[in-house]
Formats: structure tokens, C-alpha cells, sequence
């Protein structure tokens, strides 16, 4: 169903890729921990490595929750689909989209 | 010779009634009719008799003048007597006037906006009766901003948090969800808003939304708020009855009207069910002295009231109650708790601020929510005390993911499981879009093309425009200074409220530093 208008009704996304450049939007989702109350979201550049976003995003993101284990052993998902990153691999590479939600499990 | 002229006849109320708003309507002769009143149609609405329209309330604008102005002056000798007499130092607890910086910042200029759109409504209704309901509502609005503000400008001279609420209703992060819930109801058209907020906001949600508030204020010593609360109530029951008086003369007029009717109910009951998020968690975390628990609330206003009451009799019309509220219903349990740890890690980026219940308030939040909180709130706090142990209560160093609907950080569960995290993504255009719930989904997915506008906050800033790129930038763009956010115990406010209580001497009282 389209929304009832008194005219043309068409405008554009604000939230569209091309406002960010070579950059996009990221969500990591914190699966299993409560502490995080939600997904966090991150701008970062199609071409981060996954070394740097783990590293530079991700870690100190992570670290105000005083039991996280940058170590710890993960399951990683991406649309739907289980996924290893390497930390050389681009997130590009790797298939992230602009607004994706990786999701990230530690394995207990 | 002359003849006296005969005595004027007087009228009764109701004909006088008449004569001033019905019977000064017309047909348009050199116009079309549909020149005249061009919004009216778009929408699939059938109207086939607006003389059918039973008006809630016979109000002259004589008479409405004169009572509401009654009002106002018993309103402002409170709160002279309340300014004078410092009656701020008999509140319950500086903390306690987080609710209303969230009132002040939150639903203030929402009465604003529905000042504006029941003007809109005024002009633009083709039946004469709900136009002059729609004006008489429009000046309530406006009375309600102002005395909102004139009720609450007394705290800003001692308290942080209620210094610019105008500009952060439409720029902070929080705030975006009770802006964009009315934002979509004013860029509606006049049949979907009548539904929206004369019906779903004014009616069926009121009880939630609204009257806690008021119910809060006078459980804590705040008299002022009270007072207005007071004042504005039998306004609002003038406004409660229009909306039901407008769902009742849809159904009526035309069956092809029901479907319509429906689907804005649904829209609008979960968009304004969101909205109360922020209040679930006021009401259960924010007030020193409770009133009742938003489970008790929830209850008693949404399911006894509105669903055991409200939707039996519109069963007639062939209305169900709102899809999606069996989610809500199976929410009360866990929403407020859900909420306010969010608000707790983002508290350092508003205009109000948070603390870890004490030993008390957790007790309460125990009892009153027996199968959750133990389980799984209680233990988040239990680490959280921990971390302050060891030196650091902690604010979230980053922005969490939004609904693209209701604007709220993706913070709710899966239905019947309360510690997974409700993903819901819909493509529109090749773009995706994220939302909290299947209630959020469903509204997205009606009109994509109106969601996909939004003006995400975390976007926005991601987008650089939000005054910069760091957290002071932004805040700074907030206009939320130091002691209006944060951390309560320690905050300005505290000190000052312990400060002001402790000493022997009072003359000192308002005073800074």
C-alpha cells in the first residue's frame, strides 16, 4: 500500500548510501549479552579491514562491558549466513552492506 | 411615531449554541465546494451528512473564554504561592524533576503541534460542528503549552535540564521519538489525524501517556504540575470525548469507511504504544515516590478500560482491537526495565539524568514485577554496582542502531523471548531498513515511502549533521550544558538539593556554586 497524498509523493532515502561517500553504516549486534541494550551502529569505509574495524570500532566500543573478551571464540553472522572474518579481508570483501547487521556470538 | 424596537428574544444555550458556530456556516455559490475544503477526499473517507455529527460540547468562545480564564487564575496563584513560599525544596527529591525535564522537553511541544494541526482541522473540516470542535481544541493546546511552560519555568531557575527544550524536542536523540510520532501525524490528512491524536493519543492512550505525568507530580510534591494537570483535565475529557465522537461519525457515515478506520487504528495504536516507552520507564524508575508500577498502569488504563471497555462497544462498528497488541500486552512485564537501562548508558548525551535504583526502588521494582526483574534486570544492576565499586560507572561510548519508525535504539526482544533482541529489516528501493518490532514493520512496510525520511538522530550525526564529530560537538549542538545530564548522584543538582536541605541557614537557598 503507497501513502495517500494530495500530490506526488516521492523523496528521496536520508539515510541513503551515497550522504556517506566511500563510507557506510554498520550495526554489530551483541547477541547473548544484555549488557549492550542494543545494536551499535558505525560509520566505516567500504574499504576497512576487518582487523581495523575489530580493532579500531569494535574493542573500545566493546570494553565499557567489564566482562568482554576481545579473545574470546565467536560465531559471526551475516545475512542470515555464519562467516569468518580474516583481518585482512575488506568489509567490503567480506559482503557488508551499507546498514548490515553483523551479528556476534561468543562461544560458550 | 415612533415603535420601540421589540426586546431582543433569548435564546436558550443550545439555540444560542447554534446560532453562533453551526448557523454561521454556508454552502459556497461562486466557489466549488471542494475549492473550498480541498483535503478532504484524498483520503478514501466518505462523509455523507456532517449535520449527523453530534457535537461532544456546547462551548461558545464567549463562555470558553471565561471559564478556561478562571482556570488560569487559580492555576497562577499557585504558582505564585509556590515560587514565593520555595516549595521546590518540598519536592520528594531533585531526581524527581527528571520527569518533568522529560515532560517539559518531550510532550510540551507536542501540545504545540496539536495547536497547529487542530487549526489546520478548524479550517479545513467541510462540516461546520467538528470545524468549531477543532478550533475550540486548538486554543486548549495553545493554553496548555504556555501554561506547561509557565508551570515548570520556576524549576529552571534551581534545576539543569529545563533551559532548551524547544531546540532539543527537535534536535536530541530521545526526543526524536515523541517528534517523529507527531511529525507523521501532522503530515497526515485531517481524517488520519483526527484518528491519530484525537482519537488514539486523546483517548485511547491517554491514561498512558499523558495522566502519569500529573499522577507523578502530585505523589511527589509538585504542586504546580498538579494544579495544571487539574486544569488541563477537564479540557482533556472535552478532548477525549471529540475523539471518540469523531471514530464514532466515521464508522457511521459510510461502511467503505471501516477498513480505513481500522488500519489507522492499528497504525496509530502502536505508534503511540512506542511512544510510551519513555513513559514505562518514568514511571517505574524515575519517580522517588511511586504511584503504581506500568504494568499496574498498562493494566488497568489499556486492558481493563480500553479493550474490556472501548473496543467492545466499537465491535458493533465492525472494529477489532489493534493488531499488534498482543505483543504489547506480553511487554508490560519487561518494557520499563528494557528502557531505562538503555537511558542509563545514553543518559550522558541528555537532558536529564540517571542512577542505579537504590536498595528500596529495587525491592519495589521486585514485587512489582515478579517474574522478571530478579531474573534478568537485577543482575545488569548487580554488575553494574561492581563496576562503580571499581571505580566506573559507565556511559555507552558509542551510538546504538534506531528503529527507522519509532526512532527508539533497537532495544526491545523477540516476543516471548526477553533476552533476544527483536531485528526486523525490510528492503525498500535496494536500501535496507531496520525496525524494532513487527508493529514498526508492518507501519513501515504501509508506507515506505514516507519512513524512508526519517531523521534518524545516530544518522544524522554519522552524516555530520549534528554539529561535529564528537560527543561534546554534539552535545554542544544540543545545547546540553554541564549538570543536565549524567550521572544523578554527585550531579549539580544533587549537590545543590543536599546542599539546600543540610544547611541550618536557608537564606542561601537558589543560590549556585
Amino acid at each position: 500500500m503507497a501513502v495517500k497524498s494530495i500530490g506526488t509523493y516521492d523523496f528521496p532515502s536520508r539515510s541513503r548510501q551515497e550522504l556517506y561517500g566511500d563510507d557506510q553504516l554498520v550495526h554489530l549486534w551483541f547477541q547473548g549479552n544484555m549488557w549492550f541494550c542494543a545494536a551499535a551502529c558505525f560509520r566505516a569505509p567500504k574499504a576497512m579491514t576487518w582487523g581495523d574495524f575489530w580493532n579500531g570500532l569494535v574493542v573500545p566500543y566493546a570494553e565499557e562491558d567489564p566482562d568482554f573478551d576481545p579473545a574470546a571464540q565467536r560465531v559471526w553472522t551475516l545475512h542470515g549466513e555464519q562467516f569468518t572474518p580474516r583481518d585482512d579481508q575488506t568489509l567490503e570483501e567480506i559482503g557488508v552492506e551499507h546498514k548490515d547487521v553483523i551479528g556476534m556470538r561468543v562461544v560458550a | 411615531m415612533t415603535i420601540a424596537p421589540k426586546a431582543p428574544r433569548k435564546l436558550t444555550m443550545k439555540q444560542r449554541y447554534e446560532a453562533l458556530t453551526r448557523d454561521l456556516d454556508w454552502e459556497p455559490s461562486y466557489v466549488d465546494r471542494s475549492d473550498v475544503f480541498p483535503h478532504t477526499e484524498f483520503e478514501g473517507i466518505k462523509i455523507h451528512d456532517w449535520s449527523k455529527w453530534e457535537d461532544p460540547f456546547r462551548l461558545t468562545v464567549d463562555s470558553y473564554t471565561k471559564y478556561q480564564a478562571e482556570k488560569d487564575k487559580r492555576l497562577y496563584a499557585v504558582l505564585d504561592g509556590f515560587a514565593q513560599s520555595q516549595g521546590h525544596l518540598s519536592l520528594t527529591e531533585a531526581s524527581y524533576l527528571n520527569a518533568m525535564k522529560l515532560f517539559l522537553q518531550g510532550v510540551t511541544p507536542l501540545e504545540y503541534q496539536a495547536h497547529r494541526n487542530f487549526a489546520y482541522l478548524a479550517r479545513h473540516l467541510d462540516g461546520p460542528g467538528p470545524r468549531f470542535a477543532a478550533l475550540c481544541q486548538s486554543i486548549d493546546e495553545m493554553r496548555h503549552t504556555q501554561t506547561e511552560i509557565h508551570t515548570l519555568s520556576n524549576y529552571n531557575k534551581y534545576y539543569g535540564g529545563f533551559h532548551n527544550y524547544l531546540e532539543q524536542h527537535d534536535r536530541v536523540w530521545y526526543l526524536s521519538v515523541p517528534k517523529s510520532f507527531f511529525d507523521d501525524a501532522l503530515s497526515a490528512g485531517p481524517f488520519e489525524f483526527l484518528i491519530a491524536i484525537g482519537f488514539s493519543f486523546e483517548y485511547l492512550l491517554t491514561n498512558l501517556l499523558f495522566v502519569p505525568f500529573m499522577s507523578g507530580a502530585s505523589f511527589n510534591g509538585d504542586l504546580p504540575t498538579m494544579t495544571f494537570g487539574f486544569s488541563a483535565q477537564s479540557d482533556e475529557s472535552r478532548h477525549m470525548t471529540l475523539g471518540l465522537e469523531a471514530i464514532k461519525f466515521l464508522l457511521e457515515q459510510d461502511e467503505a469507511n471501516v477498513p480505513i478506520v481500522q488500519a489507522w487504528i492499528d497504525k496509530w495504536f502502536w505508534r503511540g504504544y512506542r511512544v510510551t516507552a519513555l513513559v514505562a520507564q518514568m514511571l517505574d524508575y524515575m519517580l522517588p515516590r511511586k504511584v503504581m508500577s506500568w504494568k499496574e498502569a498498562f493494566e488497568l488504563y489499556f486492558e481493563e478500560q480500553m479493550l474490556g471497555g472501548l473496543f467492545q462497544d466499537l465491535a458493533f462498528y465492525g472494529i477489532r482491537p489493534p493488531m499488534h497488541v498482543d505483543d504489547a500486552i506480553a511487554e508490560k512485564e519487561i518494557l520499563s526495565h528494557q528502557v531505562y537501562w538503555t537511558l542509563y548508558q545514553f543518559s550522558h548525551a541528555a537532558a536529564f539524568t540517571t542512577t542505579v535504583p537504590d536498595a528500596d526502588a529495587q525491592k519495589w521494582l521486585s514485587e512489582n514485577y515478579t517474574e522478571t526483574f530478579d531474573q534478568l534486570y537485577k543482575p545488569l544492576w548487580d554488575k553494574e554496582a561492581k563496576n562503580i565499586e571499581a571505580g566506573g560507572r559507565h556511559f555507552a561510548r558509542g551510538l546504538p542502531q534506531l528503529c527507522q519508525v519509532c526512532q527508539v535504539p533497537m532495544l526491545f526482544t523477540e516476543p516471548g523471548d526477553p533476552t533476544t533482541l527483536c531485528q526486523r529489516e525490510s528492503v525498500y528501493n535496494g536500501e535496507k531498513f531496520q525496525t524494532c518490532s513487527d508493529g514498526c514493520q508492518w507501519i513501515f512496510e504501509r508506507e515506505p515511502e514516507k519512513y524512508v525520511q526519517a531523521w534518524l538522530p545516530v544518522h544524522q550525526i554519522y552524516q555530520g549533521n549534528c554539529g561535529g564529530p564528537t560527543v561534546p560537538d554534539v552535545l554542544t549542538w544540543y545545547g546540553i550544558q554541564d549538570g543536565d545530564g549524567g550521572e544523578y548522584k554527585g550531579s549539580v543538582d544533587d549537590r545543590n538539593w543536599q546542599k539546600w536541605h543540610d544547611a541550618a541557614d536557608h537564606s542561601n537557598i537558589g543560590s549556585e556554586g
